[in-house]
């Protein structure tokens, strides 16, 4: 819990270790509390010849859907044309549900900032990525207006650091100073401890693209 | 504690429940290809399998065309885990391997993945749409159903069930446009007569409360374990007193025989109440060939938030009765499972490195803005059209630090070829474009700033700066008139110019003009370790209304900035002809081009944000309007640095009335006599001098000592 910072004013970061052990205590937590979500998932990345280092790896949360109530989705024609290959046996379905977007959120430890990092990307059914200005659509009012005035959060696309693809990100620059700022004075020479750290992390970034975190996550811990 | 009455007895009576005695129809797979599918296979096709290339006839068949197979592609799906959206079946980066070890490696951390319980297939990939579209779809499916066939008769099946879900895939890559067209299967073998559902219910309806709670805490145990989380068909037994077993599939002999409840239970994909998902179809083949056939009972197991639900889950009994003909390990049977249509998804803006680089450098530049830069105008910097005159050290420079600000239309002139002893100091060039006597500066440089980012609208303009005191013989009259009227539309077309040149005398005639055009003119100039960085005033001629008709009076009332010419009293002539061979070198230390560059362009950054833009009054360092009016900080007019002292200071000089690029004298010369003012002021060394009074005003400096130093000369060297 207290780490080798606490001697001096706590700096808004968070140590690999401390980072590791918020994420178990995460996984744990989010299992009793959450009504609605998925389950979150540690997938470890490990570094070939580093066995110190356990925090590189994401944890992940996905297949959060969204029902898309604005979009019309084009059913052109099949360049090959439909066949019948049914049978019976088979039900065929109408098609509806095409218009669902599909989320998937990863908490990264970024080692340069000391800081999780959220990396999430959204889809279509058929695989096709959403654009930020889709993304943008399917956020909550609050969630758009933090976007666009809050200095604490800014969403980018940058390379995912493990799966070497664009996601976007909330890049974390500035986490360490909010993060000082969300606990305040009594944080001043104390740090929070990892689990208090990550859930108040998640609720304002969960808040910024649109996640809703469960109240429980913070009570009586 | 609920009815102890057997979970036989408990729902085999109720015979008048809805799809009782119906075909039992199944709810198709549906897939889902992840984009990093298709990331792995471009990098496959592109490097690995080289395949980006004509066809390749095959021995026997020359006509057919070139395709490759993979058949240790592997596919993730899960139980179903929302009450309203199925589970689909997910092809990922992970499904293809990038080379065999790196196979391993994911397929390892596949395992113990409870969302990615991996399930074996084949991808065909075509080359071309034509033999994509030509495949017989019809008896692929066959030959993959067969052997699912085989496994099950082999007793494959038993050891790793996976197989019994065995998809396929067939694609068509479009590298070149990032398209990806593919069609999936999910082969399920017709072995008989449609198996007929005498019962389809909710779990919860219908086991006890006992047997439901220990059936939950069994399925949530074998989910949790990393060694059986992936094993997506197992068998349910339940005692009589009520307690649950999940077990393996090879164990269903011994399950059958020892007496209890015995339901076949499987992970199902589908959020129907009314259907069991796909992947019963095989597994109700493969328990009628070798378990049992006539009646069976089934466990459609789905989840809710990771945890069993038996109010999701269904538990089903059926009849199915395979026909003789299947039971001949030779039969090829009739199959189904192609999805209804081919899909096609574009990936251009995940994949296309061109857009990747755009967004990449404006996301850094709104991240700027973002955090500390709140005014700054990215779409002035998009949009600002800049020509920078000479592509050498500080032409090079320049370039990229305005790439480097998001300014997109950049013009390189230049009439030189790159030499040997250029791609060291002038950062555009490499060894290359000094091969077979040496490209056009400005064309190589050009080039090379789209070969760094792509979207720059770049172009190389060859042609050499007319300059006073090199006089014209007379065939070339019209060449360097030409040359002159090029270079007053260059300057004209543009919105800044940077003069960059090596030599004082090449400046003039561009600082003249864009004090003719009003346009914005950036000086950088180099002395063995000083420089000098500076903005032209706005030009004589443009005036606002309350201001008087004073050439040195800004627009604004304010006086009006000088440029690189005003604090001369010596008109530009030939500074070259008449040094010796090492000073025409432009030797300067290697350092001040990148500093003098840099600052050339904050300095335009600064002024393109400046409300009075070219007009906007000189500021010098700790004056009264100091950096924390403007984000940017001070504007200043001239900044000079001397790299021995590790020193810079900003300066202000205005307009002088006998300026010879800038005075209204010589503008209005100018503009009244065109080109033929032009090519006197080439042709006599003193023309100039005469126009502006400058010969009079070095008579009478002669006898005074100038308490300034000319720096200027230096500069040029
Ligand atoms: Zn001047």
């Amino acid at each position: 819990m207290q780490s080798e910072t606490s001697a001096r004013q706590w700096d808004g970061t968070l140590s690999p270790n401390d980072f590791n052990s918020s994420v178990a205590a995460l996984c744990e937590r989010w299992k009793e509390v959450n009504d609605s979500l998925p389950q979150w998932l540690w997938v470890p990345f490990p570094v070939v010849g580093d066995s110190s280092c356990n925090a590189a790896g994401y944890l992940t949360m996905e297949n959060v859907y969204h029902q898309n109530a604005s979009e019309e989705v084009s059913h052109e024609e099949s360049i090959l044309g439909d066949e019948e290959l049914s049978d019976d046996a088979t039900l065929v379905q109408s098609c509806g549900k095409d218009d669902m977007h599909v989320y998937d959120y990863h908490i990264v430890y970024s080692f340069n900032f000391r800081v999780p990092v959220l990396y999430f990307r959204g889809y279509r059914l058929d695989g096709c990525p959403l654009k930020l200005e889709d993304i943008e659509k399917d956020l909550p009012a609050y969630s758009l207006k933090g976007l666009r005035e809050s200095k604490w959060t800014f969403m980018t696309q940058e390379d995912h650091p493990y799966l070497r693809r664009p996601w976007y990100t909330l890049h974390p620059c500035g986490t360490s100073d909010w993060m000082k700022v969300l606990f305040g004075s009594n944080a001043a020479n104390n740090q929070p401890r990892p689990l208090h750290y990550l859930s108040a992390w998640l609720s304002v970034v969960g808040q910024a693209v649109g996640l809703r975190i469960p109240l429980g996550l913070y009570k009586s811990q | 504690m609920a009815s102890s009455s057997s979970v036989v007895s408990s729902y085999s009576s109720s015979s008048s429940d809805k799809g009782s005695g119906r075909i039992l129809q199944f709810d198709p797979f549906q897939s889902l290809v992840d984009e990093g599918f298709w990331h792995r296979l471009s990098s496959l096709k592109l490097d690995s399998l080289g395949l980006d290339q004509s066809p390749i006839p095959l021995t026997g068949t020359p006509l057919l065309p070139s395709f490759f197979s993979l058949a240790f592609s592997v596919c993730f799906y899960a139980p179903c885990s929302h009450p309203k959206v199925s589970n689909r079946l997910t092809l990922l980066a992970e499904s293809l391997p990038s080379d065999f070890k790196e196979l391993q490696f994911s397929l390892e951390r596949a395992h113990g993945n409870r969302n990615r319980c991996p399930v074996p297939g084949t991808l065909y990939n075509m080359n071309t749409f034509e033999s994509f579209k030509a495949l017989d779809r019809d008896s692929l499916l066959k030959k993959e159903a067969k052997k699912i066939l085989d496994d099950i008769h082999s007793a494959k099946v038993e050891e790793d069930s996976a197989v019994l879900s065995r998809f396929f895939i067939i694609s068509f890559a479009d590298l070149k446009k990032w398209n990806f067209l593919h069609w999936l299967a999910f082969p399920a073998l017709v072995v008989g007569p449609p198996a007929v559902v005498l019962n389809l219910r909710p779990a919860r309806e219908v086991f006890n409360q006992g047997e439901a709670q220990s059936l939950s805490a069994a399925l949530n145990e074998w989910r949790n374990s990393s060694l059986t989380t992936g094993v997506l068909y197992f068998l349910v037994s339940i005692a009589s007193n009520s307690r649950a077993t999940i077990r393996q599939l090879k164990d269903w002999k011994a399950c059958q025989d020892d007496g209890q409840k015995l339901l076949f239970g499987f992970y199902d994909p589908s959020c129907r109440l009314d259907n069991p998902g796909w992947p019963l179809r095989n597994y109700l083949a493969f328990i009628s060939l070798r378990c049992q056939d006539g009646k069976i009972q089934f466990l459609c197991y789905r989840e809710k938030r990771g945890f069993a639900d038996m109010g999701l889950s269904l538990v089903g009994e059926a009849v199915i009765s395979p026909s003789k003909d299947c039971r001949d390990p030779q039969c090829v049977p009739k199959a189904v499972g192609w999805e209804p249509k081919p899909k096609s998804i574009n990936l251009a803006e995940s994949m296309n490195p061109e857009r990747l680089a755009v967004s990449a450098a404006d996301l850094n530049l709104k991240l700027m803005r973002w955090r500390t830069l709140p005014s700054l105008d990215l779409g002035t910097l998009s949009s600002v059209r800049c020509l920078l005159l000479g592509a050498g050290t500080l032409g090079c420079q320049v370039a990229r630090m305005l790439m480097a600000w998001g300014v997109r239309k950049i013009t390189l002139l230049d009439s030189g070829l790159v030499a040997m002893s250029n791609p060291v100091r002038q950062s555009l060039y490499t060894l290359d474009d000094c091969l077979d006597g040496g490209s056009l500066k400005a064309v190589a440089a050009a080039r090379t700033l789209k070969r760094i980012f792509p979207a720059v609208e770049a172009e190389g303009v060859t042609l050499s700066i007319p300059m006073p005191g090199h006089p014209v013989p007379t065939n070339e009259i019209s060449r360097v008139l030409e040359d002159c009227e090029r270079l007053r539309d260059l300057i004209a077309s543009h919105d800044v110019t940077f003069l960059l040149t090596d030599t004082r005398e090449s400046r003039w005639l561009p600082a003249l003009l864009c004090a003719s055009e009003n346009k914005i003119a950036i000086t950088a100039a180099l002395g063995f370790d000083s420089y000098l960085v500076m903005r032209h005033g706005a030009g004589p001629l443009y005036e606002s209304d309350q201001a008087n008709s004073l050439s040195t009076v800004d627009g604004n009332g304010g006086q009006r900035l000088g440029c690189y010419f005003c604090g001369d009293v010596v008109a530009p002539i030939d500074s070259t002809s008449n040094r010796t061979l090492d000073q025409q070198c432009t030797v300067t230390r290697p350092g001040l081009a990148p500093i003098a560059s840099a600052l050339a362009v904050e300095l335009l950054v600064g002024l393109l944000h400046h409300p009075n833009g070219i007009h906007a009054p000189g500021e010098i360092a700790n004056s009264i309007m100091s950096s924390s009016e403007q984000p940017f900080g001070i504007l200043p007019h001239q900044i000079r640095g001397l790299l021995p002292q590790y020193s810079q200071m900003t300066l202000i000089g205005h307009a002088s009335n006998s300026c010879t690029a800038c005075s209204t004298t010589v503008v209005s010369e100018f503009r009244r006599r065109g080109m033929e003012f032009i090519l006197q002021a080439i042709d006599h060394p003193t023309y100039l001098e005469d126009l502006t009074g400058l010969t009079e005003l070095i008579e009478s400096a002669n006898s005074f000592k100038l308490d300034w130093v000319d720096e200027t000369d230096d500069a040029d060297i």
